[in-house]
């Protein structure tokens, strides 16, 4: 019976609306007029000949492959240092953590379109060293850029993740090793990494997951458009574009469910290769 | 950001209702009506907006009336969901490009059945009923009279030097001027004009210029290759002279008043709208004015064309459509509405309530209804409806001028990109 609020939280809210985006994704629906079935249509025609698609996958696939790495590396090599017995630890950690409640929201994303303008801080601060920047946000040569690199400051939560898995550690191995003479270099590859695998899976899967869907950043620092010359044009700021700017609620609704597809085929991938790198304590 | 609080009135209106039903005479209080009304913009727009509210709630005891209001990227989104989830407000604020896909769609309500009954449109001229008309049906009322504007600082022009633009220059004279301008003011990412380039109504006025249209009345592209070609070139030769903002610069406009060059303080002059002259205003620290767009020299025909600025329509689910019908026309024929609002929206279409707040407007106001009053006889009629798509060709137009701006495209290469794109979007509607 306690269960009840999150069952219909999950059928109301969750499983109600993905069953009628899978119906729409089968129709051509206007968000106005009642919608019309039309078959694979929307689906044939994302395969076949929509080279927006193309493009917006090409962002999204070159973002994730690019911030994931980034962050989890950023996160482990932060959480290392804090592991290591400093005082006040709890403020470091919680100053750190703060990106991460902050980044998802319209303030950082505004705050980020300041930083990397043509005369935002980030070319202030390079013009004391000489350097003339860019506009970095406006480029398309660097748009993207600024987005990983404000995924990557939001390194907090797989940082506490890697920070409690590296508590956890049995300190006898380490001791062990010591004496047998490994260096603190030999003992972060050949000990805290492999014992750390089923922590850099956990967070390589959430994390992933959640670069595909990825949406606020792009849509405040280009307004909307994906530009300049669709450089950010996300997967999901291009679903968000059909489906609420040009009125194709079914044809957006394909788009999602193959957003689905996509991130489901990358965590079976992730879970299946599993038995190959990730090392569970027996 | 609603207007609906709560007065003593209403409380005891709702103590009677609960009364009433309790007593099971319900019936007399039928007459009960709640009305919601949804627009964009400022906060200046909304104050005005909610003020006619609560004046049209004291006069017509038994209707409530709420407002809602949001910015203009965000508000069609939120209507667009509305819709789809039969909750729409029952006025509902349109823009022209919007209202033949909300209208053709069947999203709004046909308000002829109450013209002459509810609704007055004795004060309106033919012109500005008939751009509320989507095939042949009245679905928008006209909230003002707009045109296109090019607006520029004028107290930064006058700093550089140099004299402000008149109305007749013609494109190749505003370019020159606008690269003298960049020169004369001497700063570093400051240009004479924004990129023109990708904006879609200025677009439109270049080519009617040249007697061709955006779109004709089939609903196909209503110039050729050649009209683009010439058009990319025009703001290419542009940038590359210094006279109009480089691409980088120009990327970081969004589209709204508050991104705009002209409010980053990084342009002198930008291709706008007359009605947005408040709106830039109150972010601009100089002295802006209006000025009509570049003209298509010696022979060239009217580009420019009188439209509405918004309209106000009902939507075709409300469940009290006579009601709402008494509240538009409230807010298009009654003289102290008409005051409050002011010209905030436009030049109001109803020729009473132009005439009655005249007399009350502030200079600047003022300056933009002399403006719409100077323009009506160098203007040429509505160009017909843009068909179903045109909202995918204003991304592709952005996208291409930025591809030629970024060295990406060469012009001509940008042209048939353009060509080629947008009759891909228009074929699949």
């Amino acid at each position: 019976m306690f269960l009840l609020p999150w069952f219909a939280g999950f059928f109301g809210l969750t499983l109600g609306p993905a069953v009628a985006s899978l119906y729409l994704s089968f129709t051509d629906f206007d968000l106005i007029r009642d919608p019309r079935w039309i078959g694979a249509a929307n689906y044939v025609r994302i395969a076949t000949n929509d080279p927006k698609f193309a493009a917006a996958m090409g962002v999204t696939f070159f973002y994730v492959a690019l911030a994931v790495p980034l962050k989890l590396c950023f996160a482990l090599a932060i959480a290392l240092v804090l592991n290591r017995g400093i005082a006040g630890l709890p403020i470091y950690r919680a100053i750190f953590y703060l990106p991460s409640l902050l980044g998802a929201s319209v303030a950082i994303a505004v705050l980020w379109r300041q930083l990397f303008a043509g005369d935002g801080l980030v070319n202030k601060f390079l013009a004391i060293f000489g350097v003339e920047g860019s506009s970095w946000i406006s480029n398309p040569s660097y748009s993207l850029y600024t987005l990983v690199a404000l995924s990557v400051w939001q390194f907090g939560s797989p940082m506490i993740i890697f920070l409690a898995g590296l508590r956890q550690l049995p300190k006898e191995i380490y001791e062990a090793a010591s004496i047998d003479g490994a260096s603190t270099q030999q003992q972060f590859w050949k000990i805290t990494l492999p014992m750390l695998t089923p922590v850099i899976f956990f967070n390589g899967v959430v994390q992933t997951i959640d670069a595909f869907k990825a949406f606020t950043p792009a849509f405040i620092i280009s307004g909307g458009t994906g530009g300049p010359i669709d450089s950010t044009l996300f997967y999901t700021l291009y679903l968000y574009q059909e489906a609420f700017a040009l009125f194709r609620m079914g044809y957006a609704s394909a788009l999602a469910w193959i957003l689905v597809l996509i991130i489901a085929a990358f965590t079976a991938f992730a879970f299946l290769s599993q038995r190959y790198w990730v090392h569970y304590g027996e | 950001m609603t207007s609906s609080h709560l007065t003593r009135r209403r409380l005891m209106q709702s103590g009677a209702v609960v009364a009433a039903a309790a007593g099971g005479w319900s019936p007399a209080f039928a007459e009960d009506v709640r009305l919601r009304v949804f627009w964009w913009g400022s906060k200046e727009r909304a104050e005005r907006t909610d003020k006619v509210n609560a004046l049209y709630q004291q006069k017509n005891p038994g209707v409530t009336v709420a407002g809602e209001s949001l910015g203009w990227t965000d508000y069609w989104p939120r209507l667009a969901t509305q819709s789809a989830g039969r909750n729409a407000a029952d006025l509902i604020q349109m823009d022209y490009r919007y209202i033949f896909e909300y209208a053709r769609r069947g999203g709004l309500m046909a308000l002829d059945p109450f013209v002459g009954k509810q609704l007055a449109l004795n004060e309106f001229s033919q012109a500005a009923v008939d751009s509320g008309k989507v095939d042949g049906k009245i679905y928008g009322i006209s909230l003002g009279l707009n045109s296109t504007a090019m607006i520029y600082d004028k107290t930064a022009i006058e700093a550089a030097g140099l004299k402000v633009p008149t109305w007749n220059m013609s494109w190749q004279e505003i370019g020159d001027f606008a690269v003298e301008l960049t020169k004369a003011t001497k700063k570093k990412d400051y240009f004479g004009i924004h990129d023109g380039g990708r904006y879609e109504p200025a677009l439109e006025v270049f080519l009617r210029q040249r007697g061709r249209e955006l779109y004709n009345e089939e609903g196909k592209l209503g110039f050729g290759e050649a009209d683009i070609g010439d058009w990319f070139a025009l703001w290419d030769g542009l940038r590359k002279r210094g006279g109009c903002a480089t691409a980088e610069v120009q990327a970081l406009e969004m589209g709204e008043i508050d991104t705009s060059l002209l409010t980053l303080g990084k342009s002198a002059m930008v291709l706008a709208h007359s009605n947005q002259l408040v709106g830039f205003q109150a972010l601009s620290k100089g002295k802006l004015a209006l000025s009509m767009y570049p003209s298509g020299g010696a022979g060239a025909k009217p580009g420019q064309y009188l439209k509405p600025s918004q309209l106000m329509s009902v939507y075709s689910r409300t469940k009290s459509p006579e009601a709402a019908a008494k509240l538009l026309d409230f807010f298009v024929n009654d003289l102290e509405a008409g005051r409050t609002l002011g010209v905030e929206r436009g030049v109001p279409a109803s020729n009473a309530v132009r005439k009655a707040i005249e007399p009350t407007l502030d200079e600047l106001s003022k300056s933009m209804a002399d403006y719409v009053a100077f323009v009506s006889d160098k203007v040429s009629a509505l160009p017909p409806p843009p068909p179903q798509g045109a909202g995918e060709i204003q991304l592709v137009l952005r996208k291409v001028n930025e591809q030629i701006g970024f060295n990406r495209l060469s012009v001509a290469d940008g042209a048939k990109q353009f060509m080629a794109e947008a009759k891909g979007v228009l074929a699949r509607g």
